[in-house]
């Protein structure tokens, strides 16, 4: 029999498979659709301070591989959220692990978000969104060094629950950012966020998307998660949460093989809501047929020697 | 809270109704038994291939009968759907539904539906269901020219009820916008779909008269049941409110129109 637990961030994982920030909204939307509670997790809509109201339509649109959105981050804040999403995660998800997906415009924003949850029952601990291209200072964090040094050892002295970043992959050395997180205090990585884009319609002359420029995920990214997982992975120790454009298990397991510990399944979820569990069976099988416990296979690709 | 059902189903038949225009009969007793006119499901073709469709696309459900059939009506706009109407008998799609709200039918006011191009689908459902209650609808049906006009025939058949067709340029029915068809003096409840333009035009007239009228909206989608905030629209209090889950079907009171 596969073994697929894991001991991460304190706790056990039944499975490497969560559902993305952003593609699960809180969990109860899915629940008639996905038996959420016998996959790994899931990390929820981003969460802010104050309700958001997001940016104007078209917000998502498809592209070759995969889709383009720029929703703006829409979400009921975070007073709205303890009292009307949390409570559902807390009564329904007992072995599924959940991250909430924190976000601000400051590092204030983010602090005082993290410190009103960090009491609160329902939840295992905080993925930190500093790369979310489709608000004006969604990526201000993840990409300088010095501000994401800052809120890491900020929010590290908020809260002692688990602390995940996840990092965008619009910077030149994903390394240098994984090092800082690691540095100072974080406990994991999500890598990566969506890349920038953006899709003109050509009879219109506009752009399609509302907010003109999107972040695009799907199948077509997966080899960039691949191999940005990789290279956080050389760069820092901390467990890598593996995301961008997963719609297989062989999808997961090159995240897996790359460095990552856990994977999140986004985009494909709106193409087949089974493909989380039809993921973690696949997973279940290849370390079945390889007589491998899950946790030896992270970050096990062989690299040639190059000479 | 009713969970939409996931299927795949088969298609029965795909048959040509108008240029680039398709009739689609999916293979679906689940959904079928439980879809309501105004109500939509998702259509795709699942994870394996990354070629467009990749996301689903939704579509108002055109008839879900009594022979346990899912009734689309498809009409070629891009490459997804272009693949979609390449579909044939025997071939399968992804369905996710019925999604979202359905309209919901006043029986002490004449019913009159309104229909742009495409947004004729829910109102075959719609027509043939009230028929079937021995209640008669008008059906008010607009498209640019004939050769884009849904096979009236095909909707006599499929719904028993005959359509007052309008073209722009008058090559099919009456010449002039599907608009000219109301007539507020019978204080109809009025339901509309269609382009936004014609959705306005519906609006401002109900205002103006105190019709009733309910709308369904289109808009881009990603997963259909409210997760992703995808396919908002904006309410009359100004808020983006979201076409999946509090929609598609509206109050044309509830949303803002453009003046």
């Amino acid at each position: 029999m596969a073994d697929l637990t894991q001991r991460l961030f304190g706790t056990q994982w039944q499975s490497p498979v969560l559902l993305a920030s952003g593609t699960c909204g809180y969990g109860e939307e899915y629940a008639e659709l996905i038996p959420l509670d016998e996959i790994g997790g899931i990390v929820t809509k981003a969460v802010s301070l104050e309700p958001r109201s997001g940016n104007p339509p078209h917000r998502v649109s498809e592209t070759p591989g995969g889709m383009i959105n720029a929703i703006g981050l829409q979400n009921v804040g975070l007073a709205a959220f303890i009292r009307e999403k949390l409570p559902w995660l807390r009564d329904n998800l007992v072995r599924a692990r959940v991250l909430i997906n924190v976000v601000g415009h400051t590092e204030d924003e983010f602090e005082a978000v993290v410190a009103g949850l960090d009491g609160e029952d329902g939840f295992l601990g905080f993925e930190i969104n500093v790369s979310c291209p489709n608000v004006k200072d969604g990526t201000l964090f993840g990409t300088d060094p010095a501000g994401l040094a800052g809120l890491v050892a900020t929010l590290r002295r908020a809260t002692a629950r688990p602390l995940v970043v996840k990092l965008t992959p619009n910077v030149p050395d994903i390394g240098l950012y994984a090092r800082i997180c690691e540095e100072n205090g974080a406990d994991g990585l999500s890598t990566i966020n969506t890349f920038p884009g953006m899709l003109i319609d050509v009879g219109k002359r506009r752009p399609v998307i509302g907010n003109v420029s999107g972040g695009v995920s799907g199948p077509a990214i997966l080899p960039m998660g691949v191999y940005l997982t990789w290279r956080a992975r050389q760069s820092s120790s901390l467990p890598i949460l593996g995301i961008g454009g997963i719609r297989s298990s062989d999808d997961a397991l090159q995240y897996i093989l790359a460095g990552a510990s856990l994977v999140q399944i986004g985009t494909a979820l709106f193409v087949d809501p089974e493909v989380a569990v039809a993921v973690h069976r696949g997973v279940e099988a290849y370390c079945t047929e390889s007589e491998t416990p899950l946790r030896e296979l992270v970050g096990g690709v062989q690299i040639p020697d190059r000479d | 809270m009713n969970a939409p059902i996931r299927d795949w189903a088969e298609v029965r038949e795909i048959r040509r109704a108008a240029d680039e225009t398709w009739w689609v009969e999916l293979d679906s007793p689940a959904i079928a038994g439980r879809a309501r006119p105004g109500q939509f499901v998702m259509v795709g073709l699942g994870v394996e291939q990354v070629a467009a469709p990749f996301l689903p696309r939704p579509f108002s459900v055109g008839l879900a009968g009594p022979d346990r059939t899912v009734g689309l009506l498809l009409r070629e706009f891009g490459a997804g759907t272009r693949r979609l109407a390449r579909l044939r008998d025997g071939d399968r799609v992804l369905l996710l539904g019925p999604l979202g709200q359905a309209f919901s039918v006043s029986s002490d006011r004449p019913v009159v539906c309104i229909a742009g191009g495409v947004g004729l689908a829910p109102f075959l459902f719609l027509a043939a269901e009230q028929r079937k209650l021995g209640r008669q609808v008008r059906l008010l049906y607009g498209e640019r020219t004939a050769d884009r006009v849904f096979s009236s025939e095909l909707i006599e058949e499929l719904t028993g009820v005959a359509p007052i067709i309008y073209t722009e340029d008058g090559s099919a029915g009456h010449q002039g916008l599907v608009l000219a068809g109301i007539r507020p003096e019978e204080e109809p409840a009025l339901l509309a779909c269609g382009p936004t333009p014609m959705l306005q035009a519906v609006a401002r007239l109900a205002i103006e008269h105190g019709l009733p009228l309910q709308v369904s909206v289109e808009e881009h989608m990603g997963c259909g049941i409210g997760t992703c905030q995808g396919c908002v629209v904006r309410s009359a209090s100004g808020e983006w409110i979201k076409s999946c889950t509090e929609g598609p079907v509206f109050d044309a009171r509830e949303l803002s129109w453009p003046t």
